[in-house]
């Protein structure tokens, strides 16, 4: 997300005042809305192919590993609380603090997509791979699809972490807006998982 | 007319073109008025040495109400009535299937890229057995009795249009829809394809001939014979043919 | 980067191409939808060769076209021209021009912003956007063809198994990435006019222009994600082998085709308002302009578009009703629809009463106005036909639903970018366009116009489908041929007739007399700095004192001699002698400054 990067250049300055984190942040909201709808459709078409599948798992599908997928779902969850915990760190003006506990909310997130990939590679290994029913395809597509939210989550935490602390204040503003992204892709995970993985 | 629709050769057609005749006669005054009143002003209200135009915002209560009413009962006079005409017309006539009607005649129908086939179920009444009659692109049908017919189809989704009989249903993959008519008179119908279907979606043409009941009887018993003759009992022969009961 | 946005008099250099100015970023969103538009035009003039002349060779272009068929038209040539007339007419040409074009012009110079509030992410969406015209245009010329599935790409034929070339792939990741761009444009168009509003201009103070943006961009920001996700859904069908579009067995369960059609639909439809709803503003605001009266029932119409939107979504399954949806759904859909004409009635009254009593000035931008009225009307109440589902059973899939979307979105939609152009040219070019030649155009255009698609509605009415290659095929069709080839006669003329304003423009562009700041006379903000606006668009961000159209007010009259008053000149220019604001003035229509709605600006924007 280029939201946060809109620095201005000299000569709007006039115009700068009100881009504060309001703007970033009404920007952000839309986006995210904008993605609930992505991942709303998503669901209805889960939902539609649950509905007419006679079954659920359909007979001759292996049911989701689960526990590999509990697994994943709580690194990501401590991702987003330990970005949280960044940002109450950016808050109180430890920028150090902030940093370190940022840099691990991106490492949890990463593991979190390795996991991932380590279960959908032993899905396809199993034979329950994309193609092998309308059971693989619409957890492929989903989680395949988050996942890719998640990677663009992790592309804006490190811009957010290279760009150094120029000051807290600043710093405080990126992490705040990552924070929300973050918990938006946590949220669509979680609904995933207990709405459709577990049931 | 000289560019009308085909003459009407059904039993509830008629509905159809009433409400058809229905809109373009309440919308036609509606919008002939609109026409005059934008011609008055376009006439006397232009721009004139001296003219200036009369100051409002017309967001006084009254312009309100003058505008709400008026769409109101726009509303209520061409919408509602419509909606009211139509719905009783769609419970009582087009979606009341002829299920448990005797006299009904059953039609499978298969659409397939880029041809029509039809199947119907000879004297067991049953489906998928050695007596199906089974026609390309040409339905028979007899005047005078209900013919109701299941679809579906092979590939991609078609859809049956009977102009004569104003109506049409989509053939879609995966599930059967369905659809029900009366021809009132003999005679020789064109049937098409309405829905882009591929390259030759154009081509997918058929016809239906409407006989009179003893005709078609005759044509049906010797078409049994045939059938049987033809009949062989790899599962190829039932292909395309399901359960009735289950679409 | 920075640098070539920063320099105010960044002409047409390569560095150009980089700027983050929403003035310039217009423009090339301009550039790139009038080409496109002259190509979906030029496919436009194809069809109608065939409809009119079955299998002959095509004069002119056909050996250089089709030179392999001997310069006829082949149906899978004729399949591929009118899926790709439709996707580039829709997303390629009206898409760019009205939102992408005006929208980054209008919005900020009309609420009194120096720019969008995320000018990078404008500068996304405009590559974003070429990024997608790039991948639609290379859809062309790839192994077996252009795609074949129609603009609405309903599977099953728009996956592998009906369309199996790498063309239909192209295309859908080409509708993806406009649909990126489009989601880019809505999240700037919002925030900036939450955000971005100069002092003193509230909610009930935007010109309806922008209203419409806003409409369009809250549409833009939640529908295109749900074409988004049918297009990925079907990414997948065609690349992995999955099968969500593909029917499945009843055992194992499977895809479904119809899922492809609630998705598309359910995005389709806010569509055709996200297409209409900037061609209503503009229209809503001109026609004030050029009656020299307010704007009629400015809060009606606020309050039609409001509702429109609101609405949009719950009407879609209306193109599904023969697919033998569930009575109930289907029903409700068609109350549904029904009302949704409510405020579209609303709005045209407005329209009347904006005409009526005032001093009606016919500029060309104003005739153009008057044309998308009249057939907006004739095409609003088609869609009543269509509505109705006893009608549209027969209806359906016929020319009549191609008359219907015609006169919307080929004619009204396409004069409303006619009358913006002519409009804002001389702020966007600083100088005016040709009134001679544009209202020869305007004139050769409507009449055309309208015995095209006029004819298309008594085509559709006599019953013949849509997409076919040859109508001739069915002997209840053969009669229509005449019919069919006045039609595309007219179109021929139509298309003619384009090339007086493609010439209109670039005379204009180089020769046209220079504007001044306010040739038209009115008070909205754009009109407030020079033609064209500086690279900060306004010197000092102004003070927003009155709504958009004060026009024709007597006070004002009296007072300056003219009449009309700036959004930013003195509150009491338009009001009675010592009487203060609060008070309604006893003068009928003069209304209080409104203060509903958020505050006004963000503190500390000047
Ligand atoms: C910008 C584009 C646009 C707009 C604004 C509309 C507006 C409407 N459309 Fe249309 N429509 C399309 C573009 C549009 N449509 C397209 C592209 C398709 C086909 C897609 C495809 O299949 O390829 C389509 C198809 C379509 C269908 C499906 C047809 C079919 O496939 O069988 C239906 C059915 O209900 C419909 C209905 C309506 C209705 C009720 C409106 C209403 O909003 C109209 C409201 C307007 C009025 C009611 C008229 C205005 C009022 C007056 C004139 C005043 C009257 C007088 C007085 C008050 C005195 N449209
Ligand atoms: C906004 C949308 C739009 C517009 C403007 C048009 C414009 C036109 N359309 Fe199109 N049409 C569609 C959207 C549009 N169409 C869609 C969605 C379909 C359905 C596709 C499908 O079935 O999948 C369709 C289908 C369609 C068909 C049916 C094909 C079939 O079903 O077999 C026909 C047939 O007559 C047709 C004709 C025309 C004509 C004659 C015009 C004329 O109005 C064209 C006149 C315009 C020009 C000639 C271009 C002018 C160019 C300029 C002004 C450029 C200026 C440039 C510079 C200044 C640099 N169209
Ligand atoms: Cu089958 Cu068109
Ligand atoms: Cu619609």
């Amino acid at each position: 997300m280029s939201l946060a990067a809109t620095a201005l250049g000299p000569g709007r300055r006039e115009a700068s005042a009100s881009r504060g984190p309001a703007t970033a942040t009404i920007g952000m909201a839309i986006f995210l809305g904008a993605a609930a709808m992505l991942f709303a459709a998503m669901f209805f078409a889960y939902g539609v192919m649950r509905a007419q599948a006679p079954a659920w798992p359909p007979p001759g599908q292996a049911p989701l590993p689960r526990g590999a997928l509990g697994a994943n779902t709580l690194l990501l969850a401590a991702a987003s609380l330990v970005l949280r915990a960044a940002l109450a760190a950016a808050r109180r003006g430890n920028a150090a603090r902030a940093r370190t506990r940022a840099g691990a909310a991106l490492g949890l997130g990463a593991a979190f997509l390795v996991a991932q990939i380590v279960v959908w590679r032993a899905l396809v290994l199993g034979g329950a791979g994309p193609t092998s029913g309308i059971y693989g395809s619409v957890f492929f597509a989903i989680s395949g699809l988050h996942a890719l939210h998640v990677f663009g989550g992790l592309l804006a935490l490190a811009v957010v972490l290279a760009r150094g602390a120029s000051s807290v204040a600043r710093t405080e503003r990126r992490l705040a807006l990552a924070a929300l992204y973050w918990d938006f892709v946590l949220a669509v995970w979680l609904l995933f998982f207990f709405g459709a993985c577990l049931r | 007319m000289p560019y009308g629709p085909p003459r009407d050769a059904s039993l509830d057609g008629h509905l159809v073109d009433g409400a058809f005749a229905y809109l373009t006669f309440t919308t036609g005054i509606c919008f002939a008025i609109v026409v005059v009143v934008m011609g008055i002003a376009l006439l006397f209200h232009r721009q004139r040495a001296g003219r200036v135009a009369h100051y409002t915002h017309g967001d006084r209560r009254r312009d309100h109400v003058l505008t709400l009413g008026v769409a109101v009962a726009m509303f209520l006079g061409i919408d509602a009535v419509l909606a009211g005409r139509s719905l009783g017309h769609l419970e009582t006539r087009f979606w009341s299937y002829p299920d448990a009607d005797p006299a009904a005649v059953r039609v499978e129908v298969t659409a397939q890229q880029w041809a029509w086939t039809f199947r119907l179920a000879g004297p067991d009444g049953r489906f998928g057995t050695r007596d199906d009659v089974v026609t390309l692109n040409e339905l028979q049908v007899p005047a005078g009795r209900p013919i109701y017919l299941k679809l579906h189809s092979k590939d991609v989704i078609h859809s049956l249009y009977l102009p004569a009989f104003r109506t049409k249903i989509d053939a879609v993959p995966g599930q059967t829809t369905r659809l029900w008519f009366q021809a009132r008179e003999a005679g020789r119908y064109e049937l098409g394809c309405a829905q882009h279907c591929g390259v030759s979606h154009y081509k997918m043409r058929g016809e239906m001939m409407a006989t009179p009941d003893a005709d078609w009887q005759r044509w049906l018993d010797r078409a049994v014979q045939d059938a049987r003759l033809r009949y062989d009992a790899t599962p190829d022969t039932a292909l395309g043919a399901w359960d009735w009961e289950q679409g | 980067m920075e640098t070539a946005s920063d320099n105010p008099a960044s002409g047409p250099s390569a560095a150009a191409l980089f700027s983050r100015d929403h003035k310039v970023i217009a423009k090339q969103f301009l550039a790139l939808g009038l080409a496109f538009l002259a190509v979906g035009g030029f496919m436009a003039m194809l069809i109608r060769w065939q409809m009119a002349h079955p299998a002959a060779p095509v004069p002119l272009v056909g050996r250089a076209l089709f030179g392999a068929a001997g310069g006829i038209i082949s149906p899978a040539a004729y399949t591929s021209l009118f899926t790709m007339h439709g996707t580039i007419m829709i997303f390629f040409a009206v898409t760019p021009i009205l939102i992408g074009a005006f929208g980054n012009f209008c919005i900020p110079l009309m609420i009194g912003a120096r720019d969008m509030a995320f000018p990078t992410l404008n500068m996304l969406s405009v590559w974003t956007m070429a990024a997608a015209t790039g991948t639609l245009t290379a859809s062309f010329f790839v192994p077996l063809g252009a795609p074949q599935a129609g603009w609405t790409a309903y599977a099953t034929l728009s996956t592998a198994v009906g369309t199996p070339g790498l063309g239909q792939t192209l295309w859908v990741v080409a509708i993806y990435l406009n649909g990126a761009s489009s989601v880019m444009g809505a999240i700037n168009y919002i925030t900036t006019i939450i955000r971005e509003r100069a002092p003193g201009m509230t909610w009930l103070r935007l010109p309806l222009t922008v209203w419409g943006f806003l409409m369009t961009s809250i549409l833009n920001a939640l529908f295109v994600p749900v074409l988004a996700a049918g297009m990925v859904l079907l990414f997948f069908d065609r690349v992995f082998g999955t099968q969500f579009f593909i029917a499945g067995s009843t055992i194992k369960g499977g895809g479904d085709p119809i899922l492809y059609q609630h998705l598309f639909w359910l995005f389709g439809h806010p569509e055709v308002y996200i297409l209409i709803l900037p061609a209503w503003g503009i229209v809503s605001d001109l026609l004030a302009f050029f009656a020299r009266k307010p704007a009629y029932g400015y809060r009606v119409t606020v309050g039609a578009f409001v509702a429109v939107t609101a609405l949009s979504s719950l009407v879609y399954g209306h193109h599904m009703f023969t697919t033998g949806m569930s009575p109930l759904l289907g029903e409700s859909f068609m109350v549904l629809t029904m009302i949704i004409s409510v405020p579209a009635v609303l709005l045209f009254l407005n329209w009347l009463g904006t005409l009526w009593r005032g001093s009606i000035h016919l500029d060309t931008p104003m005739l153009y106005c008057l044309g998308l009225v009249f057939t907006f009307g004739v095409g609003g109440l088609t869609g009543l036909f269509l509505a109705d589902i006893v009608a549209d059973m027969y209806l359906h899939d016929t020319y009549f639903v191609v008359g219907h979307f015609h006169l919307i979105m080929g004619a009204a939609v396409l004069l409303a970018i006619f009358a913006g152009l002519t409009f804002w040219f001389p702020k966007m070019f600083g100088r005016m366009m040709n009134e001679p030649l544009g209202k020869l155009h305007f004139w050769l255009t409507i009449v055309s116009l309208n015995v095209v698609f006029g004819g298309q509605l008594v085509i559709g009415y006599a019953g013949m489908q849509r997409r076919l290659y040859d109508p001739s095929v069915y002997e209840f069709l053969r009669p229509l041929l005449p019919l069919n080839q006045l039609i595309s006669r007219a179109a021929f003329v139509l298309g003619a007739a384009q090339l007086i304003f493609v010439v209109n423009f670039f005379w204009s562009l180089a020769r046209g007399r220079r504007a001044p700041e306010n040739p038209w006379q009115v008070g909205t903000l754009e009109w407030s700095t020079s033609s064209p606006p500086p690279h900060h668009n306004f010197d000092a961000i102004p003070v927003v004192n009155h709504g958009p159209h004060e026009l024709g007010n007597p006070l004002v009259l009296a007072r300056l001699g003219r009449d009309w008053l700036g959004q930013t000149e003195a509150a009491e220019l338009a009001w009675p002698a010592r009487t203060a604001p609060e008070g309604p003035a006893a003068s009928e229509g003069v209304e209080p400054p409104d203060v509903a709605g958020p505050p006004a600006a963000p503190e500390g924007t000047t």
